[in-house]
């Protein structure tokens, strides 16, 4: 009994000195920015601290989600892909049928109080579904037909997904893709081809969208096009971010933010926020705890015991990579409107507990890694 | 069991490291950009966002006769405009604005059209909304994003139509107007003197807008004054003009198309100027409408030109003061002169009629009689340059430069202006025409009245004018106007007593006994100047009192048919209010005394 218990401890001991310490720090800086962000966002005479409640709950959930998915041995995740997986779909299909509709589009699953985002969920579900199964192989898919699994498991959720309709979730499972088949080793000239396979397909897909969605890219290419329209957030959140200066105007003090030029600033546009309140310094602080955040997980990809444990990181980084660039690239008004959460950052539950579960895989797949590699 | 790692997974790792650093570079880059190349750009944009301008129209100063009395004054109330930046939905605001105020749709349409390139200035797309507008206006705000009522006074002229040509009228900025002002502080859509005094003296009269800079939120709700800059009422105007004699006059006029002009000849302070028709200016306070307007424009016996000093007519005997002078002043005549009056004069193979004849006159009673042939014969022996040199030597021929907008010049003609107009050479008839203020001669009534105060006073001719004073909003005097002197006449004494003696005459025994005063001696001369226009305009030009003259009056009345019979009682109703206020010892309270 006792000397089970003592290499219980020891056990335990180990993985917590595997634990990525400066990848946890990244997280939590990140979740606090966004959280004082969000205060500020949401702040009213009558209710100064604004969101904070709601904000610290999904705080609190998604931490414990966090811990308990590094708490848990990946690979046993693996094993049950296919739950995860139906499960996933299931919540799409079903958000597609009953969902709640909301600007637009019908993106969320009410459930009592609590409304779920599945399209969120389903991005881990396709991370750990496209990892298992790429890590199931012994040579890496070289040949369009190896290819196809991938595709066709990829395909159902981008869909779905599609026709809520979210571009952007949509780009974000294609992202994710693209990443993991990287990963694993596909040569460039068959993901080239792919990518360009995806171009020649677009402008069968431009039919499809919605008015506003092309609207949206319309005006992308040309914000002028309609100034107070729908060109009006992106020029609105540019004249945050640029009025914020060097040091930014101080948090709760920024003009854009608080009188309400900026729109949805407390979710798609919470790095505007930022970037007027606390300046190109905030700023591009933000982007550094992203870029080590991002390459700690490729870290513990390429030190991971085996290869369904890096193709989880690198889905994980790729997912998170995928949303940084596109948010903060539409914020700057380099990328379209395509109403992306920031990870970690936005107000949102299933998007911060998404995330932060992502990292509770990247840590479970750290703490089991065969030895310390620095 | 265990898969192993693929072979490329770390290169590929590193490559994926690479390229994530650099997206994210790029997005810092862009930042810098953004936040620091254009931060004071963009922090200007964030400005014009949340800052409003707010403009605290000022009050124009007023305007007061030399007594005091209020001519013009100002009237608090609302306006409403529309900010073209906040008019985010004009298709849905703009018909239902033009609903709640009761104008038509198109011409609010059009005046958002025109403002559109201008989007942080509002514009006033009504002045003076009732209370319930107001109210029901700020009711919906929300709604009506974009519309704003401010405080904003209204001109008003208690006496309406009395002096209107003098007070003048206001009018919106016009775009050329504009362009010229915009560094003075107007603004598209002020209000600015269009006419009369309030034109003239506009820059004394309006006052200095306050400014508030407020922050608005995304919806236009102003949150907080972050700088408040009171603004300054105008000035006050003082005019010379005598209320009691201008309604004394405008009384008498009615009915009549014509002018008034009295003034001090010392000074040349302008004590009445009446026209009429006239035209009510509180009209043009809010905005006159088109219809209005046109009715205005269109009226055949034009209410809006002052006939005071913007009409030249034919001044028919009248000018003879200008002929005798010069044939007293060059010898041709002196007090003891006998004319023989047959009723015609021959000139060559025309002969000249007059209506009566006088037989034997001195220089005196021909004046008094305005006997034609006495003048005729005086033209004649002068010739047409003489007649023109005293003629431009009291002024005629030249605006007096009165402080209105619009004076005409008037003509007197020589062999040159008549060569030139008519293709004609100068004919020895048109002499004699001339002689007696017919033919090419056009005058306008004060100009007579400077020349009548030159004869009135020695030799001076004064600039007649009709301001008084400037006074600050508190009252204290800014600056008073003194008398200018144009010229001197360099009269002879004799031909000046002459000439005196015969304008009293006029008055004691002549044409002019309709304008005789109980207690005042009364000089002066009538006028019954054909016109190619309809019956005779009707003259009398004249001052008092005749010892030591104070006052010159000219009277016009358009188609009035004899001087005699139509103007010189309108002068003689002005004289004797006058002279009641003279003798009772009526102070000029006015500026002075306050």
């Amino acid at each position: 009994m006792g000397s089970a218990l003592t290499a219980d401890l020891r056990a335990a001991r180990r993985r917590l000195r595997h634990v990525d310490w400066v990848l946890v720090a990244c997280t939590l800086a990140l979740v606090a920015v966004g959280t004082a962000a969000i205060a500020s966002a949401t702040a009213t005479p009558e209710q100064p601290l604004g969101l904070l409640r709601p904000r610290l709950a999904h705080v609190a959930v998604g931490l414990a989600v966090l811990a308990g998915l590094a708490a848990v041995p990946y690979r046993s995740l693996g094993e049950a892909w296919r739950v995860l997986y139906g499960l996933s779909l299931a919540l799409l299909a079903l958000t597609d049928l009953v969902g709640r509709t909301a600007l637009g589009a019908q993106r969320w699953l009410a459930l009592g109080p609590v409304s779920l985002q599945p399209s969120e969920l389903a991005k881990l579900g396709l991370v750990v579904t496209l990892a298992w199964f790429l890590s199931r192989r012994k040579e890496p898919p070289t040949r369009l037909p190896d290819l196809l699994p991938c595709l066709m498991l990829a395909g159902p959720p981008v869909l779905l997904v599609f026709l809520q309709p979210d571009l952007g979730s949509a780009l974000a499972f294609v992202a994710v893709l693209l990443a993991m088949l990287w990963a694993a080793g596909v040569p460039r000239g068959q993901l080239a081809g792919l990518v360009a396979g995806g171009l020649l397909v677009s402008p069968l897909v431009w039919p499809l969208l919605k008015p506003y969605q092309r609207t949206r890219l319309l005006v992308f290419l040309d914000p002028g096009l309609d100034p107070l329209g729908a060109g009006y957030n992106l020029i609105q959140s540019k004249i945050a971010i640029g009025s914020g200066g060097l040091w930014g105007k101080g948090l709760f003090a920024g003009t854009q933010n608080t009188l309400q030029f900026l729109p949805m600033q407390h979710t798609d546009f919470v790095f505007s926020v930022i970037g007027e309140e606390l300046g190109f310094v905030g700023a591009v602080g933000v982007l550094l705890l992203f870029w080590v955040f991002l390459l700690r997980v490729l870290q513990v990809a390429s030190s991971a015991r085996d290869a369904f444990g890096s193709y989880l990181c690198v889905g994980v980084a790729g997912l998170v990579a995928f949303h940084v660039l596109v948010n903060v690239g539409m914020t700057v008004g380099l990328a379209p409107a395509t109403g992306i959460p920031l990870p970690f950052l936005s107000y949102g539950g299933t998007a911060l507990v998404t995330h932060l579960a992502g990292v509770g895989l990247v840590l479970s797949v750290a703490v089991r890694r065969p030895k310390i590699l620095f | 069991m265990q898969p192993e790692k693929p072979v490329h997974l770390s290169t590929r790792l590193t490559s994926f490291a690479v390229a994530l650093t650099m997206a994210l570079a790029a997005l810092g880059l862009r930042l810098w950009q953004l936040q620091v190349l254009q931060g004071d750009y963009y922090a200007q944009l964030a400005d014009t966002n949340r800052l409003r301008i707010h403009h605290v129209a000022a009050p124009r100063g007023l305007v007061l006769d030399r007594r005091g009395t209020p001519l013009v004054l100002n009237r608090p109330a609302f306006s409403v405009s529309i900010l073209p930046m906040e008019l985010r939905e004009p298709t849905r605001v703009l018909p239902d604005l033009a609903r709640v105020l009761g104008i038509s749709k198109e011409e609010l349409w059009s005046r958002w059209e025109r403002a559109r390139s201008r989007p942080f200035e509002p514009v006033r797309v009504r002045r003076d909304v009732s209370m319930r507008v107001v109210t029901l206006l700020e009711e919906r705000r929300e709604e009506l994003r974009g519309v704003q009522v401010e405080a904003e006074p209204v001109r008003v002229y208690p006496f309406g139509a009395a002096a209107a040509h003098v007070l003048g009228y206001l009018g919106e900025v016009s775009a050329d107007e504009l362009e010229a002002l915009r560094p003075r502080g107007y603004r598209a859509g002020d209000l600015i003197g269009k006419a009369g005094v309030e034109r003239s003296y506009d820059t004394v009269l309006r006052g200095d807008d306050g400014e508030q800079v407020v922050e608005v939120d995304v919806a236009g709700r102003p949150l907080r004054v972050l700088r408040e800059q009171p603004g300054r009422p105008g000035n006050t105007l003082v005019l010379s003009l005598d209320w009691e004699l201008q309604e004394e006059a405008e009384r008498q006029l009615r009915g009549w198309s014509g002018a008034v002009v009295a003034m001090d000849p010392r000074t040349g302070e302008v004590l009445v100027m009446a026209s009429s028709p006239s035209f009510d200016p509180n009209a043009f306070s809010v905005g006159i409408s088109e219809r209005q307007w046109r009715q205005l424009v269109q009226d055949r016996r034009n209410p809006l030109l002052n006939r005071a000093t913007a009409a030249a007519v034919e001044p028919g005997s009248v000018f003879k003061v200008v002929t005798g002078l010069a044939a007293l002043q060059e010898g041709r005549a002196g007090p003891a002169s006998r004319f023989v009056c047959t009723g015609s004069l021959r000139l060559d193979r025309w002969v000249f009629r007059d209506l009566q004849a006088h037989g034997v006159v001195d220089f005196t009673t021909g004046v008094a009689q305005s006997c034609n042939v006495m003048f005729w014969m005086l033209g004649r022996s002068l010739g047409p340059e003489r007649l023109a040199t005293y003629a431009r030597r009291l002024g005629f021929g030249q605006p007096t430069g009165v402080d209105l907008p619009l004076e005409a010049t008037g003509v007197i003609p020589d062999a040159d202006y008549k060569q030139r107009t008519w293709r004609e050479p100068w004919y020895p008839g048109d002499t004699l025409n001339m002689a007696i203020g017919q033919g090419f001669v056009l005058v306008t009534p004060i100009q007579v009245a400077r020349a009548l105060s030159a004869v009135a006073n020695g030799g001076l001719l004064v600039q007649p004018r009709l301001a008084r004073a400037v006074l600050s909003p508190e009252g204290q005097v800014v600056r008073t106007f003194s008398p200018t002197v144009q010229g001197r006449v360099e009269f002879s004494p004799s031909a000046l007593k002459a000439l005196r003696r015969g304008l009293e005459a006029v008055v004691e025994r002549g044409t002019g006994q309709a304008a005789r005063v109980e207690g005042l001696r009364v000089a002066g001369k009538t006028g019954s100047a054909e016109t190619p226009r309809g019956r005779p305009h009707a003259w009398f030009a004249g001052y008092a009192p005749a010892e030591d003259p104070r006052i010159v009056v000219v009277v016009l009345v358009e188609h009035g048919y004899r001087g005699g019979l139509n103007a010189a009682p309108i002068a003689r109703a002005v004289l004797s209010r006058w002279w009641e206020g003279q003798r009772a010892g009526r102070r000029e309270a006015g500026w002075a005394a306050r």
